[in-house]
Order: structure tokens, then C-alpha cells, then sequence
């Protein structure tokens, strides 16, 4: 499914672009309400430069579009590749932590 | 002490020009809210000035996903299409003078080692390779600028066009003029017959004049003949608006997706003909031993040629790679 690598292209901007789909499957946002809202739910403050760079690249493979605005703020809302895309993306990811809490229960106890 | 919209406006300025036309206005307001929220940060800072190095970087088709959307898939191409052009000018520049200074050695005596014969024979080779390729490149983009310039469809095109031919001719004319000139390329009754036409040797002499160690010598260079001081400066001038122009049309021309697969699979044999042209150059340089009046030496402006032609290549084969991931 092309869906699974989508991101594999974004190298190093694969979490700051997981980041952001996961921020925009809520609603549209512009800029700074995505870096408020990935900073609340991740605990991570993407840099204006790198999120722009994201926010590009996205909207570059159709992940994500812009939406008609009068304020300088553009906000942007997910595509329905995106959304297939992220979660696509979440469930490789969740694969992995399932694999690793298993392993960490049977060779260390759980948590 | 300027506030949160003077510094933002300051910082947006590291990114290209499309890109601001495209995000400007919302980066903006961003970095407004940033600054507001933490005025001081450091890491902010370099995040936004290597983010802008980046965009400048993909404005220029040197690095980027492929875009999904065929227009900015075709832009991606013509812009590195158009780096490649200006990474081989540099490079040909550059490796112009290196072979011109090969060839008319050959006119006066054999070569001292086989490392240079080798080198010698090999960068003829690929010049001529070189020659036809950019022949093949040049001809089919020429068209479609001149089709749409008679059509009056080529906005944008005019000016790039008119530079082209401006550096054209006066590289044409000023190369002729200073190679017939200067009797050691050619035309002297001692000369051997050498590899190539005294007349080809002298051109590529005289196009490069201005590739020479001299700039360092300031005393030595003010005793060359005004005329030939003149055309030292004037011709790389002429190159750059010869390169300027070709790059500019070939980023605002209209080429189709075919035609932007034709020049691809061109710049990337160009890149392979310049690293064997490359090759020849460090075969010379590494095959060569000192010999007393030896008309191949090299000096520090070659190693120096040959580290700008190594650099002009690594981009022309990234610019390559780019241009190419665009157009289905």
C-alpha cells in the first residue's frame, strides 16, 4: 500500500511530519496552534524552521492542504491521503511499542 | 531596539523568494507569536536560518522529496536542470583551462610522461563528449524558447534570452580575437602539429584567461597589456551572464515532461563524461614527475582547478539526481 511509505521520503522530518498529522486529524490549525498543540500532547516544541520545512513537504506530497483563510494565518487540514498515511503511519509505530512493552514484561517484569 | 515584526521580518529574509511568496506571510505571523512568547532563542534563531539555507537549497533543485503535484514536479526538474547547467559551466570553466593548457603544450613538444599523455587523450575525449551533449541539451530548449518568443508566449523569457546570446557573443567574439592573438597557440612555424586544431587549443586558451594564478601576483598582472587585463575581467562577466541566462530560461521555460526526461538522462551522462574528464586531470597531475623545462607543469592552480571541478561535479550529480525524480 503506498499509503505505508509516504513518509519514507521525509528522513529526518518523519516525526516532526507524524507530529503534525496527528496534531491536524482533530481540525484544521495554522502554524502556532500546531506548535501549542504538538507541544500539549507531545511534549515536544517543533522549531518554527523545521515545522514550515514539514508543513511544506506535506503539503508537497498531497498529505495536506491549506485552507481558504482572509487571516495572514494559514491554517492547514488533513487530505484523505493523509489521513490514510498517518495512520498507516501510527500503526507501524504502535507494532514497534507493542513488540518492545512485551519484551520488556518478559525480561524485566512489568511495569 | 527593534520588536517582534522587525525581527521576524529580518529572519524570513533567509529564505528564497518563492518561498516567501508562497509562505511568507504566515511563516511571519509564526515567528510574530514566537518572539512574543520567548523573545530570546538562540536555537529558534540557526532553526530558521538552516531552514532557510534548505529552501534556498530545494529552490535551486538540489534537495526535496519528489513533489506529487505534476507542476511542482516539473518546476523541481527545470530548477535542477538549470543548477546542473551552472555546476557544468563552472566545472567546464574551470577543466577549459586545464585542458587548453595540455593541448598547446602538445603543440610545442611530445609529453614527459604517459600520465599526461593519457590525461591529454582522455580530456579530448571528453570534451568532445561534453561538446556534443550540451549540443543535444542546448538545441531542443533553444526551440521551445524561440517557438514561444515567436508566439509572444514567452513571458519571462526575453531578458534570459537576450543575456544568453549578449555572454554568447562576446565569448565567441573575444575568444577568437585573443586566441588568434597569441602565436604559442598555434599558427607558429616551430609548433608541432599537436592533438588537437591550434585554432580549438587557442579558444579554450583564451576563454579561460582568466583562470590563472596571476590574481595573486598583482605585480606581474599589472605588466600584461591592457587590452588582454580587460578581457581577463570582462570574460568571466560574459560567462556568468551566458550561464545566468540559460539558467533562467531553462527555469522559466515550459519544457515538457518528455523533454525534461531527455535533458535528465543528458546531465547524467554529462556527469559521468565529467568525472572521467576529472580522472584524466588527476591522472596528469598524480602521473607527473619534475623535469627540467617541461611544458606540462602543474601548479597550484591546477590542484586548485581540480578541487573546484571535484566540488561543480558532487553538485551537478546531486542538481542531476533532482531533476530527474520530477517528471512521470
Amino acid at each position: 500500500m503506498a499509503t505505508d511509505k509516504a513518509l519514507d521520503g521525509f528522513g529526518r522530518y518523519a516525526g516532526p511530519a507524524t507530529l503534525i498529522l496527528a496534531s491536524l486529524a482533530d481540525g484544521a490549525k495554522h502554524g502556532y496552534a500546531l506548535t501549542k498543540d504538538i507541544e500539549s500532547f507531545a511534549g515536544v516544541r517543533v522549531a518554527p524552521g523545521t515545522l514550515y520545512e514539514a508543513l511544506a513537504r506535506l503539503q508537497a506530497q498531497g498529505l495536506i492542504e491549506p485552507v481558504e483563510s482572509h487571516d495572514r494565518r494559514r491554517p492547514y487540514r488533513l487530505t484523505e491521503v493523509g489521513a490514510a498515511t498517518l495512520r498507516a503511519q501510527l500503526d507501524a509505530q504502535r507494532r514497534v511499542a507493542d513488540v518492545g512493552l512485551r519484551r520488556l514484561a518478559q525480561g524485566w517484569g512489568p511495569a | 531596539m527593534s520588536g517582534p515584526p522587525e525581527r521576524a521580518a529580518r529572519l524570513v529574509r533567509w529564505y528564497p523568494r518563492a518561498w516567501r511568496a508562497r509562505y511568507g506571510e504566515e511563516f511571519t505571523e509564526l515567528l510574530i507569536a514566537e518572539l512574543a512568547e520567548r523573545p530570546r532563542s538562540p536555537s529558534r534563531t540557526a532553526d530558521v536560518i538552516r531552514g532557510g539555507l534548505v529552501a534556498r537549497l530545494a529552490d535551486a533543485g538540489l534537495c526535496g522529496g519528489a513533489p506529487q503535484a505534476p507542476e511542482l514536479a516539473r518546476a523541481q526538474a527545470r530548477a535542477g536542470l538549470a543548477s546542473l547547467a551552472c555546476c557544468a559551466a563552472v566545472f567546464l570553466g574551470v577543466g577549459g583551462a586545464i585542458w587548453s593548457q595540455l593541448v598547446i603544450g602538445w603543440q610545442w613538444s611530445a609529453p614527459d610522461t604517459a600520465g599526461t599523455a593519457v590525461a591529454t587523450f582522455v580530456m579530448t575525449g571528453t570534451v568532445l563528449v561534453l561538446a556534443l551533449l550540451a549540443l543535444l541539451a542546448a538545441l531542443p530548449v533553444a526551440w521551445t524558447v524561440a517557438v514561444r518568443l515567436a508566439h509572444g508566449q514567452a513571458r519571462g523569457l526575453a531578458v534570459p534570452s537576450a543575456l544568453f546570446l549578449a555572454g554568447l557573443a562576446i565569448m565567441i567574439v573575444g575568444g577568437r580575437h585573443f586566441g588568434n592573438g597569441w602565436p604559442g597557440t598555434g599558427g607558429h612555424p616551430w609548433a608541432r602539429t599537436g592533438l588537437v586544431p591550434g585554432g580549438v587549443a587557442a579558444f579554450s586558451w583564451a576563454s579561460t584567461l582568466w583562470v590563472t594564478s596571476f590574481w595573486a601576483h598583482p605585480a606581474a598582472l599589472a605588466a600584461f597589456p591592457a587590452a588582454e587585463l580587460t578581457w581577463m575581467a570582462l570574460s568571466p562577466l560574459a560567462l556568468a551572464c551566458l550561464v545566468a541566462g540559460a539558467a533562467t530560461a531553462i527555469r522559466r521555460a515550459e519544457l515538457s515532461p518528455a523533454l525534461l526526461r531527455f535533458e535528465g538522462r543528458l546531465g547524467a551522462a554529462a556527469c559521468v563524461t565529467m568525472a572521467v574528464f576529472l580522472g584524466g586531470g588527476c591522472a596528469w597531475i598524480t602521473g607527473w614527475t619534475p623535469r627540467p623545462g617541461s611544458l606540462f607543469h602543474p601548479g597550484a592552480i591546477d590542484v586548485a582547478g581540480l578541487a573546484v571541478m571535484a566540488l561543480a561535479l558532487g553538485v551537478a550529480c546531486q542538481a542531476a539526481r533532482q531533476s530527474r525524480r520530477g517528471p512521470a
